[in-house]
């Protein structure tokens, strides 16, 4: 900005008089300075007109193609960057029918202290509350028979989405579910005694049911919350219980893992 | 012509009266100033979104895949850790679940920075060309069915040594395979450096592994 400064001063100074008038001199096509003290008024109504007929378009209409690109461009980074980093609770709240239990601040619900024996749940099934010290392996294991649900809320706590479905669900349909739940880690499933849908599928306060295990929701519901709904940030799903039936009051930390609950042990 | 115009329009702008010319040329400036400013932030914005891998990338699949892959390690680990008789295991167990514990916090903290989930959408084994085929019921190279885990966690004594040392040396083999493929395939420097240091600590594993294998099997 400061060289431009100086060079305009001189100018000024040579011709500052012959073209006092202001504007008119700036139209005035190729003119020398001499020429344009002389008939400035003149000629600045006929050049002005030429100018803007012989605009290029051509350029013109590059130019507004390279902008238009970059904005697209840049309009697709700040969408991207905006989608990216969608929370997972929205994720999840735009599915139909999932139901946040998170929003009840329910104290019972939030409840997240250890506690021996078989314990009571408000919801069926359980997506939190006080739970068994020892979580339910949740590796991508596939149970055969029910799970202690103490032993499970503690899987949810740790982030595990838990598949569950109707006990005696046709089984074709439970292949279908096996199929998102075996070999990927935060992922355990289980059939559920009296469950009212034939699919129930929750993480740690968030539960979505349907009668259809092709339901894109099921899919949509783990995508989202899938180690996300973790309240342990870094907590394992390795080194659970890995058997089936109900919690025992015996049932503690670790030294229990492969023996301690009574009941059929797990398919997987 | 037309350059002939604007030359002259810019030549003979300063002709005129200064004062106005250069309060014109302010308003200019401060605009331009502005504009730069908005589009300075914008591509701020932008930008480290494009240096950063996306959540299809081959980056971010390993990562991902990765993690899964060594949680099933650090189960092995954890159990032969808990029921192995033998000082050399159970100290090569515990090497095996704190190293793979520790390097899926690295894997999941940049999916972390780089605003990615920690899982996706994308089958195991995407991000590798031509590597659909290597996953089986679900399992990416190298992992324990679930039959091979159950029958691990009922072993104890040999039985024990001899299954988790065949199932590791396995998994890290298929471990092995993905970090070659990913140091590959990623330009990500963090990503190489990780995947380069599975490499060497696992195929030095393996040496150790076999070398106990033969104990095991002795013994």
């Amino acid at each position: 900005m400061s060289t431009p400064g100086p060079e305009r001063v001189p100018s000024t100074v040579k011709v500052g008089k012959t073209t006092g008038q202001g504007k008119p001199p700036a139209k005035k096509a190729g003119a020398n300075r001499p020429n344009a003290g002389k008939g400035g008024k003149g000629r600045k109504p006929v050049t002005p007109v030429k100018v803007s007929g012989g605009r290029n378009w051509g350029p013109i209409a590059v130019a507004g193609v390279v902008v238009l690109i970059a904005a697209g461009i840049i309009g697709y980074g700040v969408y991207a960057s905006v989608q990216g980093s969608r929370a997972w609770t929205d994720k999840l709240a735009d599915i139909k029918g999932v139901v946040n239990y998170r929003a009840q601040k329910n104290a019972t619900l939030d409840d997240r202290t250890h506690k021996d024996g078989a314990l009571t749940y408000l919801t069926s099934p359980p997506v939190g509350g006080s739970h068994n010290p020892t979580w339910q392996n949740c590796m991508g294991d596939v149970y055969t028979e029910p799970i202690a649900n103490e032993h499970a809320v503690h899987s949810l706590e740790h982030g595990a989405v838990w598949v569950t479905y109707k006990q005696g669900l046709a089984a074709d349909q439970v292949a279908v579910l096996q199929k998102k739940v075996e070999g990927k880690d935060y992922m355990f499933m289980s059939p559920y005694t009296g469950l009212d849908k034939n699919v129930s599928v929750q993480v740690w306060g968030y539960q979505y049911k349907t009668d259809d295990v092709n339901d894109s929701s099921i899919d949509a519901f783990i995508s989202a919350a899938r180690l996300k709904a973790s309240m342990e940030p870094g907590a394992a799903c390795s080194s659970g219980n890995t058997t089936t039936g109900p919690v025992t009051a015996a049932t503690s930390n670790g030294a229990s893992m492969d023996t301690a609950t009574p009941g059929s042990s797990s398919g997987s | 012509m037309i350059s002939d115009v604007t030359s002259s329009d810019a030549g003979a702008a300063p002709e005129e009266a200064p004062a106005p010319s250069r309060s014109r040329f302010g308003y200019a400036a401060v605009a331009l100033l502005l504009a730069g400013i908005v589009l300075g932030a914008a591509i701020g914005l932008v930008v480290p979104r494009f240096r950063t891998p996306g959540t299809d990338s081959v980056e971010a699949g390993f990562l991902r895949d990765m993690s899964t892959h060594h949680a099933q390690a650090v189960e092995m680990a954890m159990i032969a850790h808990a029921g192995s008789d033998t000082p050399g295991i159970v100290t090569l167990a515990a090497d095996i679940a704190t190293t793979q514990q520790a390097q899926i916090g690295y894997m999941q903290a940049w999916l972390r920075d780089w605003d990615l989930d920690p899982t996706g959408d994308q089958p195991a084994m995407a991000w590798m060309p031509d590597a659909a085929g290597s996953v089986v019921n679900g399992l990416m190279p190298g992992m324990a069915t679930p039959e091979q885990l159950a029958t691990l966690r009922k072993a104890t004594g040999k039985q024990l040594d001899v299954q988790f040392l065949t199932l590791m040396r396995a998994h890290h083999l298929g471990g092995i395979h993905m970090a070659q493929e990913a140091e590959e395939l990623s330009g990500n420097k963090d990503v190489d450096w990780l995947a380069d240091s599975m490499v060497t600590a696992q195929q030095g594993e393996i040496q150790l592994i076999d070398d106990l294998l033969k104990q095991a099997q002795a013994g």
